[in-house]
This record gives C-alpha cells, sequence and structure tokens, in this order.
C-alpha cells in the first residue's frame, strides 16, 4: 500500500511541462527532434535524414542503382 | 455457504499455503516488471519525442546527388519563399563532428543567434547566457553528453576542432544544456552558423538543408509538385513522414519485447499448467475433503478462483509499482541503453510518466485470464472426480 501510494504521489505531482517546455525549446532552436541516440559516427544520428551505412565496413559508402546513373 | 465464512476460509488458506504461492507470485511479477517497464520506457520515449516534433517545420528540403544527400545551394531559400503558401524558410547547417582520437562524434548544430525568435528561445532556456560576450569570441552551447566526454578529455573550457582545410578552430565552452534536454542534445553542440561553416568547410553559399512551413494542410501535396517542379536534383521530408518515423521506432523496441514476453507467458503458463494437472495427492486430497464435507463443485471452483485472482493481483500490482519505480524515478539504468544505444556519448535521459491505462488493463487480461485457466482447469478436473477416488 505504502508503494502504491507512493507511485501515485508521484504521478500525480511530476511536472511534465517544465522538461516539455525545455525540449520543444531545443528543438525550435535548432530544428531538429531526433532522438539523440547513442549510435556509432557510421549509423544514422538524425533520423529518416540520414542513411545507415555497411556496419561490417563503415567506411564502405553503399553503393546504389542512382550512383551508376549519376556517375561522371 | 455464507460470504464471511469463505473469505475467512479463503485467507487462512492463502497464509497457511503461501510457501506454495511465494514461487508462483515471484515468477509473475518478473515477467511483469520486465514487460511493463519496457513499455513505460517506450511510451515515455514516444511521448517525449512526439512533443518535440510540434515544433518542427512541416517540410525539409536537401539537395540530393547520385543518390545521397549533399549541401543545398542557399540560393533555394529565396525561390522557397517565392513559393505561395510558404512560410518561415530557415536554411539548417548541422553535421556530426568525429573525434577520431576515440571514435566518438558531437552532432554541431550552427544556428543564428541575431534571429530575434532563436534570440528569446536561447535567453529562455539559458537564463544566465550573456549574448553579447557570447557572440564576442568564439563560443558554444553543448549538452551534458558532450560536456562530460571533453571533461574527461581535459578539454575543460574550450575545444579545437579541426576543419577540412587542417587547421584549427578553437571554440569556448560557455554554457552546459539543462539536463532535461537531454534525450534530443545529449550529443549536441550548438554554435553560432558561421563557425559551424567553418569547421564542416560549408560555403557561405551553402547549407546543410532548408526547412519551411505550410500552414494549409491541404496545400502540402501541391507545394511538393511545385518543388519538384522547381528543382530537379531535390528530396522533401514531409514531418509526417518523420513522424510514422519516430512512432515504428519504438513501436519496433516495444514490440520485440512483446514477443519475447509472449515466449516467457506461454512457458510460465506450461509450467504452471504441468505443475497443477500433476497428481499432487496433497492438492487432490484438498479438493476430495471439502468435496466429502458438502461442497459443490461451483464453490471449489470459486475458491481456486478467489485464491488465484489473489496470487494475480498481487503479482501484477508488485510487478507495475516497482516497473514505475525503475523506470521514472530510478530512470531506468542499464534498460534504457537498450532504447538509446550506447555506441557514442554515454546519455542519461529523465523519463517522463507516460502511464497508457488501456495498455496495462491490456496487460494485465493477457496474464490473469492464462493463469486462471491454468489452475482452474486440472482443479475442475479433480472435483469433478467422486471424493473417494479423488483422496487416493
Amino acid at each position: 500500500m505504502i508503494l502504491v501510494g507512493a507511485v501515485l504521489a508521484h504521478y500525480l505531482s511530476y511536472d511534465e511541462a517544465v522538461s516539455q517546455n525545455i525540449l520543444q525549446k531545443i528543438s525550435s532552436v535548432t530544428e531538429l527532434s531526433s532522438p539523440s541516440l547513442s549510435v556509432a559516427y557510421y549509423e544514422p544520428r538524425i533520423l529518416f535524414y540520414d542513411k545507415a551505412y555497411n556496419p561490417a565496413y563503415p567506411q564502405m559508402l553503399p553503393l546504389n542503382r542512382m550512383d551508376f546513373i549519376y556517375e561522371k | 455457504m455464507k460470504n464471511s465464512l469463505f473469505l475467512h476460509f479463503l485467507t487462512l488458506l492463502l497464509f497457511k499455503q503461501k510457501s506454495k504461492h511465494i514461487g508462483a507470485v515471484l515468477i509473475s511479477v518478473i515477467i511483469i516488471f520486465l514487460l511493463s517497464t519496457v513499455l513505460f520506457i517506450s511510451s515515455s520515449l514516444q511521448h517525449s519525442i512526439l512533443c518535440t516534433l510540434k515544433k518542427q517545420a512541416d517540410f525539409t528540403v536537401s539537395r540530393i546527388e547520385a543518390g545521397k544527400a549533399v549541401n543545398t545551394p542557399a540560393e533555394w531559400v529565396e525561390k522557397i519563399m517565392e513559393i505561395n503558401g510558404v512560410s518561415k524558410v530557415a536554411p539548417r547547417v548541422y553535421g556530426r563532428y568525429f573525434f577520431a582520437p576515440r571514435g566518438n562524434a558531437f552532432l554541431v548544430v550552427g544556428i543564428d543567434f541575431f534571429d530575434e525568435q532563436n534570440n528569446q528561445e536561447m535567453q529562455l532556456l539559458l537564463k544566465n547566457l550573456n549574448l553579447k560576450t557570447f557572440l564576442s569570441q568564439d563560443s558554444m552551447l553543448v549538452g551534458e553528453g558532450v560536456k562530460n566526454f571533453l571533461k574527461a578529455h581535459y578539454f575543460t573550457d574550450d575545444f579545437t576542432f579541426k576543419t577540412p582545410k587542417g587547421s584549427f578552430k578553437k571554440v569556448k565552452i560557455a554554457k552546459v544544456l539543462p539536463k532535461q534536454s537531454n534525450l534530443i542534445a545529449n550529443d549536441m553542440i550548438i554554435l553560432p552558423i558561421d563557425v559551424a561553416r567553418e569547421i564542416f568547410g560549408i560555403g557561405e553559399d551553402e547549407v546543410t538543408d532548408i526547412t519551411f512551413n505550410v500552414p494549409n494542410d491541404a496545400e502540402w501535396d501541391n507545394i511538393i509538385t511545385k518543388l519538384h517542379l522547381m528543382f530537379y536534383d531535390v528530396r522533401v521530408i514531409e514531418k509526417r513522414e518523420v513522424k510514422k518515423a519516430y512512432e515504428n521506432l519504438y513501436n519496433y523496441k516495444g514490440g520485440l519485447f512483446l514477443i519475447l514476453y509472449l515466449v516467457t507467458i506461454v512457458t510460465f503458463i506450461l509450467i504452471l499448467y504441468q505443475r497443477y494437472s500433476m497428481v499432487y495427492s496433497t492438492e487432490r486430497k484438498e479438493i476430495g475433503i471439502l468435496r466429502a464435507i458438502g461442497w459443490s463443485i461451483r464453490d471449489i471452483l470459486k475458491l481456486k478462483f478467489y485464491e488465484n485472482l489473489t496470487i494475480v493481483m498481487v503479482s501484477f500490482i508488485l510487478g507495475v509499482v516497482l516497473a514505475y519505480g525503475y523506470v521514472f524515478i530510478l530512470n531506468a539504468p542499464l534498460l534504457s541503453q537498450i532504447f538509446l544505444g550506447n555506441a557514442n556519448l554515454s546519455n542519461s535521459v529523465t523519463f517522463v510518466p507516460v502511464v497508457k491505462f488501456g495498455l496495462l488493463g491490456s496487460i494485465f487480461f493477457f496474464y490473469a485470464v492464462p493463469f486462471l485457466a491454468a489452475v482452474l482447469i486440472p482443479a475442475w478436473k479433480i472435483a469433478v472426480t467422486p471424493p473417494k477416488e479423488a483422496m487416493l
């Protein structure tokens, strides 16, 4: 009962607005909202914008059809 | 049968056989704790990320070359502004700076500190930030993860970037971003847009990409068509696509755990069923005696139902409460790394309490029904046999 009471008190008293406000301000200033995933440098950091490279050969960029089409 | 007597007998039975129930309660608590923990983390992260997305521009435009995003010409900003229905067109300069000695990377974001809105937001965010001092020399704002990393590598006051031209750029660490922003800014470095250009070797006529808003939703598809007609080497990303990507990211991880949970719960229920259906002489004897003294099959099933419902309720409440404490009070040490990764800078996020009661109801339902069935079916099988046979 004490545990349930403590959890209820925490849930009801938590001020969500403060942290949401800070997150929104950072997002508004930087225009970036992607979660700060702790990923290796060859993995996408900005979700949806970056492409994942081959984790086995991080230096090797992916070859795709467009590479051949635009090759000079 | 009077209810008070029944309850008294049920309580006595529970306390008398508590050693028998402790094992089931313990396993149930662990299973519910793990599942609730994962669901709490994923729903909290999803909630926070989707809230930050509200402040994002509706569209992002970048130039593509050979299938890859490359720097976008700055002149596109003016061209996009000319499209009717478009507002708040803003260039972005950002990228990842690779710190070769340790194999870590920072997200460097250049912003225009002279922009009135940015200026106001910054003043609200960092109350003691003196912009005059900040802009008088090359300075930057760093996320908590970056600060800890730089401190560990003896960069306490400033950090020296290596530019693509081979020169070095020393930038002062002016302030650390608030801890509450770790979810999006842990590995972030915010500095004036000119300094960011210099670090990445981006010319004055280029930007990383361009963002803009289209207040009228009905115009969205029309604007995309116009952009594709205007530029042939363009990639347009809509906010609604990004939103879907964020939702899927944590749904996927939550879903993965849900599958593991299902495997675990099925195993647990099978063990429980096997245990109760085994010919336990005490169990059989107990039911046989109750039948012999005049209890009906219904009464016996009622007793077993309430006995196990108590176990289910206790396990469920304990599991959920412990999970809540672990995630929202202790901030999920260890498990949060599954969701946030651990390959770059370490990140400690404060989770916003988000409890979806519908989801908890579903967990209870999927846990309680098989549990009760696994106990009641064998009990019913014994109860329907004649008392004399059951006690043999």
